[in-house]
């Protein structure tokens, strides 16, 4: 591994100087980058989703909730056509969905939507995970951004150049 | 705390921040261990008073005919409309990116699940078989026995799990890159469990942007969702003939109550956090200020709720409806039914006041009854209603007894032990959200941030 | 199939199963026409006997399961009581199971009671009955018994005089001698004669309490039915006169309400304003020729015009029918009002139309008071050296406080009880020898003449006792010095001598008369001829002070005498006409007790010359001003206390503060002394079920003016509105069963509650929880007020149930189906479902949901008596009205299995409906057009209760028909009044939301 790549990490204090930072090392073709904030920033977001699709999350999103739509409507129906009880004289189901059961499939595909986002967001996100990656520094959750540039060896000196040049507290390979 | 004591009006930075959120959860002092006390001893004689009801049968608590229903129901709906404040602040003021909601959501939330959790309790308390509740679920099982889905009281089932699931899910959600943030602020043993609490978060571009999106898709479903919860239950009655029921009024009636007496309980336990922790710089006169505004505005639109329920009884002309009404103000009951009125409709007018709305005390006195009129509304709603309704035979006045009411304040025990476990494990105070709405350190731009 | 065959297939097969319960006793306890090889457990056997609650003496079915009485029905073979039980009948059960019955003889030392061997028992009588005679005071030795008509009593009086004892004496409180002395007078005979109230198009009453006790409180509300309640337009006319507004007289079509006493007065002035007019036989101007029916107005209180309006009623109803009774007419001159009512009857032609002498009543050999009274005051006196005392008889607690009883028992020397309960008697006897139940007894009684009821042991002794008959015999045989088969008393025991006074009788067809329940032949109504019998119409005497209130101390509907008081099913189930259960309380006039600042619930204090008692006020609208009225029998069994109820602060027993009143003749003055009341602070709330009795303008109970009534009979039913639904109907493939209840015929005797109790295992919950509203009972009996009437206006009797909702709400709020609705159009419930979240007993309209707070238990040896049939509901679940779906089953099984046919009328019986006297409640197949409770249910004066709702209830009811304003126009009723005119026709009211 180490061999083919090397991270470099740039840790910053403030928003414009990590935004210069990435702007740099976007212009310089440098793609592959992670970059750690304690806050979801817009300016560094705007730098980095310009050429990103947006989040598949609503996808689980999507799913999960159609999925517990389903489900409630069969549990209904088939639970109440398997028993055909008459009850206040009101016939076992109507169709396509007797009024109370929407009650019933409205909460379910709330509750297997929402289910289904966190389970993408996990995914997505790659958690869990045990023990946090090399370049993570526990100042990034708490006042400081971090920039972490993967490239190959020979390359870390301009990179290293371009974090300090952009004003970065610190960087290390 | 001193050290955040000397620039409450200062805007802190992300330091100050971490720092402050952290500082909440230094080990307790001796008042913190003197109100757990008097919670634990409230608790153990809530289950004692469980225990012997669950012993000797229903006919310890005070129930009876026509009141099959009483005090249980009512604290049940009760919480679970304490609830609603804590998804409105997080969901809804969320999607409305109303930016005071992040200093006190955290707080609310907590409270939403707690509450929830402890209107949970109240269906098997109040079960006459309680060890056979499990049949309200529809597990699968050789004789193909389920529930009836007709039910309003499996419609509560549903909602109120599914609310459960949703609100602990949100809240989690919310508390990944906090704890994540408590990991790297802390050391040994606490740092290896906050480690495993924050699932290893980074805070790296791509978890953020898929949690943002997770996040907004929640507050998208928690909307509607708490909107729901408290119209079922409030089918509980609008779907049953008991005249004072029976009325297609109940839904919104219930899920303005809900808030209204949900932030009432977040300005109960926000004020003495703010007090007790020192949040001032975070919790500000303006937040005060907003709740106090939406206590004030849910509980006009309650009194309006009130007065339509009473014109509509009247209006319609049905003898048996007007004869429930009548008998409810004029009754046994009565004073109940004006207590609900003057915390409800009268106490919270002195907000129109501008200086009450950001004072602590009358804040607190405010809610107080708020609480108490709202608990009394849901008495009123179940009670009389009961008492008086079709069948003049059986008409009669429902009494409590010891048992009853001690499961009732025990109710608060359990709640308040579980949010005062929560404010010394977890950051009461949202670290990242609070965080954005702070200004970015900058190096060019001037601000008066960090120094 | 008829019931009487049904009857005798089960009792061939099932009475061996009762052998099957219990092996050893078979040989004692079954009729012998059963073959043992027919074992069949499983299966109930029926066995007819007689009731000996009262001396009513109805016949009874006794319901054996494996060798137990579970439940009791009436006979429908019964000549007296035609298959109708009262509450007590139904009751008697909770008797034979009694937790507190005497098991084994006992001996008292001190008041601690030891139990001794039988022969050792039997020893000790006879030592004492020798010793009395060898002291020759052979007449020292007196035996006391209830009424015991049959063999028994033979037997008995046989003994007495082979020992040379007294004559037996037989106590019964509520003798009815002022009839007999009245019948003596006027028509010669010394007899109870029978009144044929099903003959009779006007009944004019004086006082007599004909629901709750008097003579024969089944067959009488029977007749009254088929007299008054309306049929095609037919109906009978029914005035009351009393004080106070009994149950009876809540039934009446006018209740005159007359100064306590003057019941004789009153009749005379009927009788003289009958003369006046024409109405009567003038033979009889002459008795009263001295009245002034101004004057009487005034001391009656009852104004001239009323008293024109019941001569009238009464002079156009032919045949009418005077009859008098109950406390308020049992005053120092209850003879003069029996005289004058005797004279009604006469003059206006009754006799032999609806007075019939012949089939007499038995009552008419009760020993008379006066001869009781001498007895006591002999036992005061010491001359009495050895008392025997039969079952049911309890002098210490049934005899006026001015006779001193208890204190005169204390003075025998030696004192034998044969009662199998204990009670304020037996704890005066020094030893006890407890008589088998009569359940579990041979014998045989004879209600009137013409019926001998048989009575077979229905199962073995629960608890360790003797016929009192066997007991006599050893005893007799052993003071006498005579072995077995020689002497005066020869039989082995009571069954032998049974048997050998049987013989004659039924001519070798004992089986058969066994499985009717007897023999019964009809008796010619012996020709009588009435003679002006003069008669004064002096007003009560009263003893005590001026200014106090008149006692009424009336007999109980639930209680009798105090025989029912044990049994916690008649404490529990309330009267119907204060609502109020287990404790006993004193009515004080409404007027009075505002003046005296009494509320209901206040302890008052009531003080006659011979005694005071304190008991719970409860204030009505409807007594008369100057009297307090205290219910008769309330004490409590040792076990319902703690249990079921607090002890009671003293003697519940208003007989304590009567006067002795020996010499007067015409039974025990129940109206005899005035009383003071007093507040002693104290309260004592009364458990009073129905929470008020005004319906609100809800038309629970609905009511029509005769005239529409007869009306609408002629147009039929007007058509109903549509049902507007968005759902499809449920289909019934089979049955659909359904209810009619005639609230016309409802007299509200209770019986069918008592009857739902045992058929379907109910338990006791007790004062204090059936205060609070935690009754379990499945059916209530409730009486309504029409709205905006007076208080004294009608009452309407309204068995309440569930009402079988096709629409039900209780259902679909069940979330586990618990509550659910059958194929047969019953309102299911599951008991192994229900979670108990009462929701479905919040939303049901006519709250009948009941739920089991606790764990209600059956104190032993009472859950013997459960019917195995009917799950016992355990802790927390929901109960209610089944429509007896055991018996649904066990027809349809019978008719479908065993016959090959559809259920038909009559196959499928409910227990309330089984019970019931008037036969106001219906049970059947909707679906069947032919079906009675089909047509029921079509009839123009059913309706369905909370209609509005439209909870569309399975159960229908039928409107109770009024005359206009209930008064003064007795005639109306009478058949032959033909419709009123128009302006009397109005619509049924519909005053619901006005």
């Amino acid at each position: 591994m180490a061999a083919t790549t090397e991270t470099v990490l740039g840790v910053f204090a403030h928003v414009d100087t990590t935004v210069r930072a990435l702007e740099e090392l976007r212009a310089k073709g440098y793609h592959d980058l992670t970059v750690y904030t304690p806050v979801p920033v817009h300016e560094i977001e705007d730098v980095l989703e310009r050429d990103r699709p947006v989040s598949r999350v609503r996808l689980f999103t999507l799913l999960g909730s159609l999925a517990g739509l389903a489900a409630a409507w069969i549990l209904t129906a088939w639970t109440s056509l398997r028993w055909g009880l008459f009850v206040g004289g009101k016939p076992p189901i109507g169709l396509p969905v007797s009024p109370p059961y929407v009650v019933i499939m409205f909460e379910m595909m709330v509750l297997f939507g929402g289910i289904a986002t966190v389970i993408g967001m996990v995914v997505l996100g790659r958690l869990p995970r045990l023990r946090t990656s090399a370049s993570f520094d526990r100042r990034f959750t708490n006042d400081r951004f971090g920039v972490a540039v993967h490239c190959a060896p020979a390359r870390s000196g301009s990179v290293r150049e371009i974090l300090r040049a952009a004003g970065a507290e610190e960087v290390r390979a | 705390m001193s050290v955040a004591g000397e620039r409450h009006t200062a805007t802190p930075s992300y330091g100050d921040v971490n720092r402050d959120v952290m500082a909440t959860l230094r080990p307790p002092g001796n008042l913190y261990f003197a109100w757990m006390c008097i919670v634990g001893l409230l608790l153990t004689c809530f289950f004692l008073a469980w225990s012997y009801q669950i012993f000797v049968g229903m006919g310890a608590a005070g129930k009876r005919t026509p009141q099959m229903w009483a005090m249980y129901i009512t604290t049940f709906v009760f919480w679970i409309g304490i609830g609603h404040a804590g998804t409105l602040i997080s969901a809804v003021l969320y999607l409305f990116r109303a930016r005071w909601r992040t200093s006190i959501y955290r707080a609310a939330e907590a409270m939403t699940i707690f509450a929830v959790m402890t209107a949970g309790l109240f269906p098997l308390i109040h079960a006459g078989r309680m060890w056979f509740a499990y049949f309200l679920l529809p597990y699968p099982n050789q004789r193909y026995l389920w529930p009836n889905f007709k039910s309003p009281l499996v419609w509560d089932v549903f909602a109120i799990s599914t609310y459960l699931s949703i609100s602990t899910v949100f809240f989690i959600v919310g508390l990944i890159p906090d704890i994540a943030a408590l990991r790297d602020g802390s050391s040994g043993w606490r740092r290896r469990i906050y480690g495993m609490l924050s699932l290893g978060w980074e805070g790296s571009d791509s978890q953020w942007r898929h949690y943002r999106r997770a996040y907004g898709l929640l507050a998208a479903f928690a909307t509607p969702l708490v909107l729901s919860v408290h119209s079922v239950v409030s089918w509980d009655f609008a779907m049953a003939l008991v005249p004072g029921w029976h009325s297609t009024l109940f839904a919104p009636f219930f899920v303005d109550g809900a808030i209204f007496s949900g932030f009432a309980m977040v300005l109960i336990l926000v004020l003495p956090m703010r007090h007790f922790f020192d949040l001032r710089a975070y919790v500000t006169d303006r937040h005060l200020d907003m709740m106090a505004k939406l206590i004030l505005v849910t509980g006009l639109v309650l009194t309006y709720f009130y007065a339509c329920e009473l014109f509509t009884s009247w209006y319609s002309g049905e003898h048996i409806e007007k004869a429930s009404l009548f008998w409810r103000l004029t009754s046994t009951y009565w004073w109940a039914l004006f207590t609900m009125y003057f915390c409800n409709c009268v106490s919270p007018l002195i907000l129109f006041w501008k200086k009450a709305r950001t004072s602590p005390v009358i804040l607190y006195v405010v809610s107080i009854l708020v609480l108490i009129g709202m608990w009394f509304e849901r008495f009123n709603i179940i009670v009389p209603s009961l008492g008086h309704d079709f069948y003049p035979y059986t008409w009669g006045i429902y009494v409590p007894t010891v048992t009853d009411s001690t499961i009732v304040i025990g109710s608060f025990a359990w709640f308040f032990l579980l949010f005062l476990g929560f404010i010394k494990v977890m950051p009461s105070l949202s670290v990242v959200e609070v965080k954005e709405t702070l200004p970015p350190p900058m190096k060019e731009a001037a601000h008066g941030g960090h120094h | 199939m008829k019931r009487r065959d049904f009857f005798k297939i089960v009792t061939a097969t099932g009475a061996a199963a009762a052998a099957g319960g219990c092996q050893q006793a078979t040989e004692t306890i079954l009729p012998l026409v059963v073959p043992n090889e027919q074992l069949v457990p499983g299966v109930a056997a029926w066995f007819a006997t007689v009731c000996r609650e009262c001396p009513a003496g109805c016949g009874v079915l006794a319901r054996n399961r494996e060798g137990r009485v579970v439940k009791l029905e009436g006979n429908p073979d019964h000549p007296v009581n035609r298959g109708g039980l009262c509450i007590r009948g139904q009751a008697a059960l909770q008797g034979l199971y009694h937790p507190d019955r005497v098991s084994g003889p006992q001996r008292r030392n001190g008041a601690i009671f030891t139990s001794l061997g039988w022969d050792e028992a039997l020893k000790a009588v006879g030592e004492r009955l020798a010793a009395a005679r060898g002291a020759g005071k052979g007449r020292g030795v007196a035996l006391v018994t209830q009424l015991e008509t049959g063999s028994l009593g033979a037997l008995m009086d046989r003994w007495t005089e082979a020992l040379g004892a007294r004559p037996r004496v037989t106590l019964e409180p509520f003798g009815h001698e002022a009839i007999r002395a009245a019948s003596r007078a006027v028509f010669g005979r010394d007899a109870v004669p029978s009144y044929a109230f099903e003959d009779a198009r006007v009944i004019l009453n004086f006082g007599a309490d004909w629901v709750e006790t008097w003579i024969n409180n089944v067959a009488f509300p029977s007749a009254f039915a088929r007299m008054h309640a309306f049929r095609e337009g037919r109906t009978g006319t029914y005035i009351h006169v009393e004080p106070r507004q009994s149950l009876t007289a809540a039934n009446a079509d006018q209740w005159v309400r007359n100064a306590p006493g003057t019941e004789a007065a009153l009749a005379l002035a009927v009788l003289k304003t009958l003369i006046d007019r024409g109405l009567a036989d003038r033979a009889y101007a002459g008795v009263a020729a001295q009245i002034d029916v101004k004057k009487v107005a005034d001391e009656t209180g009852v104004d001239a015009q009323t008293i024109e309006g019941i001569a009238d009623a009464f002079g156009r109803g032919k045949p009418a029918l005077a009859i008098a009774g109950g406390a308020a007419a049992s005053g120092s001159n209850a003879t003069q009002v029996q005289t004058a009512v005797a004279l009604l009857n006469a003059a206006t032609g009754n006799v032999g139309k609806t007075v019939r002498f012949g089939a007499d009543w038995a009552y008419g050999k009760a020993t008379p008071y006066a001869e009781v009274a001498k007895v006591v005051q002999a036992m005061a006196a010491g001359e009495i050296e050895v008392l025997l005392l039969g079952p049911g008889v309890n002098p210490a607690f049934t005899l006026p406080g001015g006779l001193k009883a208890a204190d005169a028992i204390k003075k025998v020397p030696f004192v034998v009880s044969f009662g199998n309960l204990p009670d304020e008697t037996t704890t005066l006897a020094h030893l006890i020898l407890p008589d088998t139940h009569w359940l579990e007894s041979w014998g045989d009684y004879a209600p009137r003449e013409g019926v001998t009821g048989l009575m077979q042991p229905a199962m073995k002794p629960i608890r360790d006792a003797r016929p009192m008959g066997d007991v006599l015999l050893t005893v007799g045989r052993a003071v006498l010095g005579a072995e077995e088969g020689k002497g005066p008393l020869p039989w082995a025991g009571f069954e032998a001598y049974l048997r050998a006074a049987w013989e004659p009788v039924m001519k070798g067809d004992l089986a058969g008369a066994q499985r009717r329940g007897g023999v019964w032949r009809d008796v010619a109504s012996a020709a009588v001829a009435g003679r002006p019998a003069p008669v004064e119409a002096t007003a009560a005497k009263l003893e005590g002070d001026a200014g106090g209130y008149a006692l009424l101390a009336y007999p109980s509907l639930r209680m009798y005498d105090g025989r029912g008081a044990s049994r916690a099913w008649l404490q529990e189930a309330p009267d119907p006409i204060t609502s109020v259960a287990w404790d006993a309380w004193v009515e004080i006039a409404a007027e009075t007790a505002t003046a005296l600042g009494i509320t209901r619930g206040d302890v008052v204090r009531v003080t006659s010359p011979h005694g005071a008692i304190e008991l719970p006020a409860y204030p009505t609208p409807t007594l008369h001003p100057k009297a307090v009225a205290i219910p008769i029998g309330h004490r409590y069994a040792r076990y319902h206390v703690p249990r079921y109820v607090g002890a009671p602060s003293t003697s519940q027993n208003p007989v304590a503060l009567l006067p002795a009143a020996a010499e007067a003749g015409g039974g025990i003055q129940y109206l005899g002394v005035r009383v003071t009341l007093a507040k002693t602070g104290a309260r004592r709330p009364l458990a009073v079920l129905q929470a008020t009795f005004d319906q609100d303008h809800r038309e629970l109970a609905r009511h029509v003016e005769l005239g529409t009534a007869r009306e609408e009979a002629l147009r039929g039913r007007t058509e109903a509105h549509e049902v507007l639904t968005m759902y499809t109907g449920q289909r019934y493939p089979g049955y659909r069963w359904g209810m009619a209840v005639d609230v016309d015929a409802c007299v509200g005797c209770g019986a069918c509650v008592v009857a739902c109790i045992a058929e379907n295992n109910v338990p006791v919950v007790g004062k204090a929880e059936a205060a609070y509203g935690r009754q379990v009972h499945w059916l209530r009996i409730e009486r309504w007020l029409p709205d905006g009437g007076k208080p004294e206006a009608q009452n309407f009797f309204m068995p309440m149930f569930c009402q079988h909702c096709e629409v039900a709400p209780c259902e679909p709020v069940c979330p586990v189906f618990a509550a659910y609705r059958t194929e047969e159009g019953l309102n299911g419930q599951v008991y192994n479902r229900c979670v108990g979240t009462r929701y479905c007993g919040n939303n049901c309209p006519y709250h009948v949901r009941r739920f089991n707070w606790y764990n209600y238990d059956f104190p032993e040896p009472l859950e013997v008596q459960l019917n195995p049939d009917v799950t016992v509901r355990q802790l927390g679940v929901m109960e209610k009205c089944t429509m007896c779906i055991q018996r649904i089953v066990a027809g349809k099984d019978h008719a479908h299995r065993d016959e090959k046919r559809p259920v038909r009328d009559g196959d499928i019986v409910t227990a309330c409906q089984q019970t019931c006297p008037t036969r106001a409640i219906t049970f059947g197949n909707l679906k069947d057009d032919g079906s009675a409770v089909s047509k029921l249910q079509q009839s123009p004066r059913a309706y369905q209760v909370l209609d509005e709702i439209g909870t569309r209830p399975g159960v229908s009811y039928l409107a109770k028909v009024v005359r206009a304003d209930g008064a003064g126009d007795g005639g109306h009723g009478a058949p032959r009044a033909g419709y009123p005119p128009a302006a009397d026709i109005r619509p049924p009211r519909q005053g619901g939301h006005k």
